[in-house]
């Protein structure tokens, strides 16, 4: 049922270079209305590129950018909000009337716009900080402001680049709350991160980059148990023997008080559970593990 | 247009409400009235009157040295106000012009002197010096001045000594009341009434006025004129300042990729620069209706008070003007410096990046002056047309002599020109180098951004 819907965004053999340098070459994704959609990448892989050509800001050199099904145009740039990586605001306005004039350029009248920053900043305790200069405020309270900014028009499709650095934790879970409310308010997210935590725990969709291409892409469910290793955690004394074999273990990562296993391709975790109590190893936790995003990424990222 | 709207108020109300547009529309006009007044002002000589002890040898000029040096005094008293023939000063004799001036500077000053005469009392002149000297470094005299009896005569040199010879305003009085006493005793030797030569050298009276019947003294608007000049240049520079700078910065803080991603660059370009320039406009308007206000009822009122002043007469339509060139030169030099800002990344390299523009609005000011010596010769004509230069040059040429309306259009028309060619220029930059991070774009790279825009 959801496949037939219209997708919220559409990219469709997307490029774009800089001179000689391809910053993204033949991207295609499609995001779903109503998730959240994980773009991931290393640091310049092209994640920024690809966002500022959906938000319109540049243009492709070949391909299709659709949204809702239409070609992007002006009129639909008021239906997105964008968060970029560098947050920027002016530092010498007053944050409530900083909040006013970017609901105004997204086509909010006034009232409108400091009835819902008021409602915002409410949302993400910065009440009291309404009328000081957005210069006095911290870095993380900057980037509460500056999501407030991207949210008050309540857009369909919210674009946040790199939403959670910065953020201390109380405050990355507090944003991790809004955003699975914006979710289920039907507002589709697209996330660029290469914080793999917390991808992992929101996203429904991912898409991988590397140097400028796709390498991944699809739900996060189907990626993890389609990605052909499996992982064991493993507690276990005198299991150095069965853990050398290559056959059977591609590498071992130790982690605190115990280690983290990848199997190697083709074999099974049950083949390594018998070999280690048949060499008579104490196996105190055996635990099979679907592989992390982080392992997922740095793999993939390495292979290419 | 509602977005335009929007960012032409947050861009106006951004530099208007600050502390620094106040203190700016205040200060300025304090600032340039006070470089006309300050040098009079500090140069004015402090404490009480110049000591001067006079050893006479010759025994018959220390009367007339002391009257032509109190004359002086007695004209400074009368404050200036035209000399009165009875008192004829040695302005008419030849070579006295620069002694004149600085007699004028002088008595502008406030000088006064205090003179004594030196009685020999059976000392030896080497004697006499020696009291003198002693006194004058004790500071109980300021100066002392030796007239050897062969003065009158020809081949003697008096001697003037004084503890402070960087003073050249009471040096000059001294030697110009001393010229004035030998060469009327010289007068007075050959027979020659040196009064009778004062009232036939009596200085003429000039008035400076415009064609026409109405006679008023516009002496003035030289001084209007390039308070015009440098108001119009100060404002352009002043504003395409602040609009480098808020271009710069959204463009380091990425404030524009925000904006970019609701509203057009053109229309973030186009409001910057409305917004700034009405700000500007503001601006100017306080200092037109100080003028005005000035120009009107601040010489009535001095006229109630029986005070003639020469205060320039503005032609109403001089004000027409200058918002209009206001608005052109803005916009020419403003475009420009947005161009500059959106090449560069920070505001110090914009700073470097601007000087060409600085100079070229320097240029202007210079080019003012021959303009108000001649307003009517082909370099005035020439330079008041051409882009970059017309703002302040046309606009001194109407304050002096206004140009025929052909001429003002046609400047204004190749204004809008250079402005409409500038934007579209501007525009495209703008687009592309406000993201651009990392480093400042070359101008081959600029050019390209352009052909391929």
């Amino acid at each position: 049922m959801v496949e037939t819907k219209t997708p919220t965004l559409r990219l469709e053999g997307v490029s774009k270079s800089f001179g000689d340098f391809a910053a993204v070459s033949d991207l295609s994704l499609t995001v779903r209305p109503g998730t959240i959609y994980g773009l991931l990448g290393p640091n310049g892989a092209g994640k920024s590129t690809t966002i500022r050509m959906i938000v319109n800001i540049i243009a492709p050199d070949a391909g299709r950018v659709e949204l809702y099904g239409q070609r992007m145009s002006e009129r639909l740039m008021d239906r997105i909000g964008y968060l970029p990586e560098e947050r920027g605001l002016y530092k010498k306005m007053r944050v409530g009337e900083q909040l006013r004039f970017f609901a105004e350029l997204k086509g909010l009248d006034a009232r409108t716009a400091d009835e819902r920053a008021a409602r915002w900043l409410e949302r993400l305790k910065l009440s009291e900080w309404k009328l000081k200069k957005t210069e006095e405020l911290s870095k993380g309270m900057q980037q509460k402001v500056q999501f407030v900014a991207t949210v008050m028009h309540e857009p369909d499709l919210l674009i946040l680049d790199e939403i959670f650095s910065g953020l201390d934790p109380v405050n990355a879970d507090l944003m991790m709350e809004v955003l699975l409310e914006l979710k289920s308010a039907g507002h589709t997210i697209i996330l660029s991160t290469h914080q793999m935590e917390q991808a992992e725990r929101l996203c429904d969709d991912i898409c991988l980059i590397n140097k400028s291409r796709k390498v991944l892409e699809g739900g996060l469910r189907e990626v993890k148990s389609s990605f052909g290793r499996r992982a064991v955690a493993l507690r276990a004394d005198s299991a150095d023997g069965v853990l050398d074999d290559r056959a059977l273990v591609a590498s071992v990562k130790p982690f605190g008080d115990y280690s983290e296993v990848l199997l190697a391709e083709g074999a099974d975790a049950q083949e390594l559970l018998r070999r280690l109590v048949g060499r008579g190893a104490s196996v105190t936790r055996f635990e099979s593990v679907e592989p992390s995003l982080h392992d997922i990424f740095i793999q993939k990222v390495s292979e290419g | 247009m509602r977005k335009f709207l929007v960012i032409v108020r947050r861009e106006y109300l951004a530099r208007v409400r600050t502390k620094a547009f106040l203190i700016m529309t205040l200060l300025l006009p304090l600032f340039i009235v006070g470089m006309a007044v300050a040098p009079a002002l500090l140069t004015r000589k402090l404490g009480g009157a110049t000591r001067l002890a006079v050893v006479d040898e010759t025994g018959k000029l220390y009367a007339p040295f002391a009257a032509a040096l109190a004359e002086t005094r007695d004209e400074d008293e009368e404050d200036g106000s035209g000399a009165p023939a009875a008192q004829l000063p040695a302005r008419g004799m030849p070579d006295a012009n620069d002694e004149g001036q600085m007699r004028k500077l002088g008595e502008a000053m406030g000088q006064r002197f205090e003179i004594e005469p030196v009685q020999a009392r059976g000392r030896a002149p080497d004697q006499i010096r020696n009291d003198l000297d002693a006194r004058v470094r004790g500071k109980q005299l300021d100066a002392y001045v030796v007239l050897p009896a062969d003065l009158l005569s020809a081949g003697g040199k008096a001697e003037y000594r004084a503890r402070n010879l960087s003073d050249v305003i009471t040096t000059s009085q001294v030697r110009g009341a001393l010229r004035r006493a030998v060469v009327e005793e010289r007068m007075r030797e050959a027979n020659i009434d040196p009064l009778r030569v004062r009232e036939l050298s009596r200085e003429i009276q000039m008035d400076a006025l415009p064609p026409g019947g109405a006679g008023k003294d516009a002496g003035g608007s030289f001084q209007l004129a390039v308070g015009v000049g440098l108001f119009t240049y100060m404002i352009i520079l002043l504003y395409g300042q602040m609009l480098l700078s808020s271009v710069v910065e959204e463009k380091t803080t990425r404030i524009s990729e925000v904006l970019f991603s609701s509203v057009k660059p053109f229309q973030l370009m186009a409001g910057k620069l409305v917004g700034v320039s009405l700000a500007g406009l503001t601006q100017l308007a306080i200092w037109l209706a100080a003028l005005l206000a000035l120009t009107t009822f601040g010489v009535a009122a001095l006229a109630a008070r029986g005070v003639s002043s020469t205060m320039p007469h503005v032609p109403a339509v001089f004000f027409v003007f200058a918002v209009l060139y206001f608005f052109v030169g803005f916009f020419m030099y403003g475009t420009l410096y947005v161009l500059v800002g959106s090449m560069v990344t920070s505001e110090r390299e914009g700073g470097q990046m601007a000087m060409p523009v600085i100079f070229l609005s320097v240029v202007s000011i210079y080019l003012a002056f021959p303009v108000i010596r001649s307003p009517n010769s082909p370099l005035a004509f020439w330079v008041s047309v051409a882009p970059f230069f017309s703002p302040v040059t046309m606009l001194v040429r109407v304050v002096t002599e206004t140009p025929p309306l052909w001429q003002i259009a046609l400047s204004l028309a190749v204004g809008v020109a250079t402005i409409t060619f500038l934007t579209w220029v501007a525009a495209r930059i703008y687009r592309v180098g406000m993201l651009m991070y990392g480093k400042a774009a070359s101008i081959p790279e600029v050019l390209r951004w352009l052909r391929r825009a």
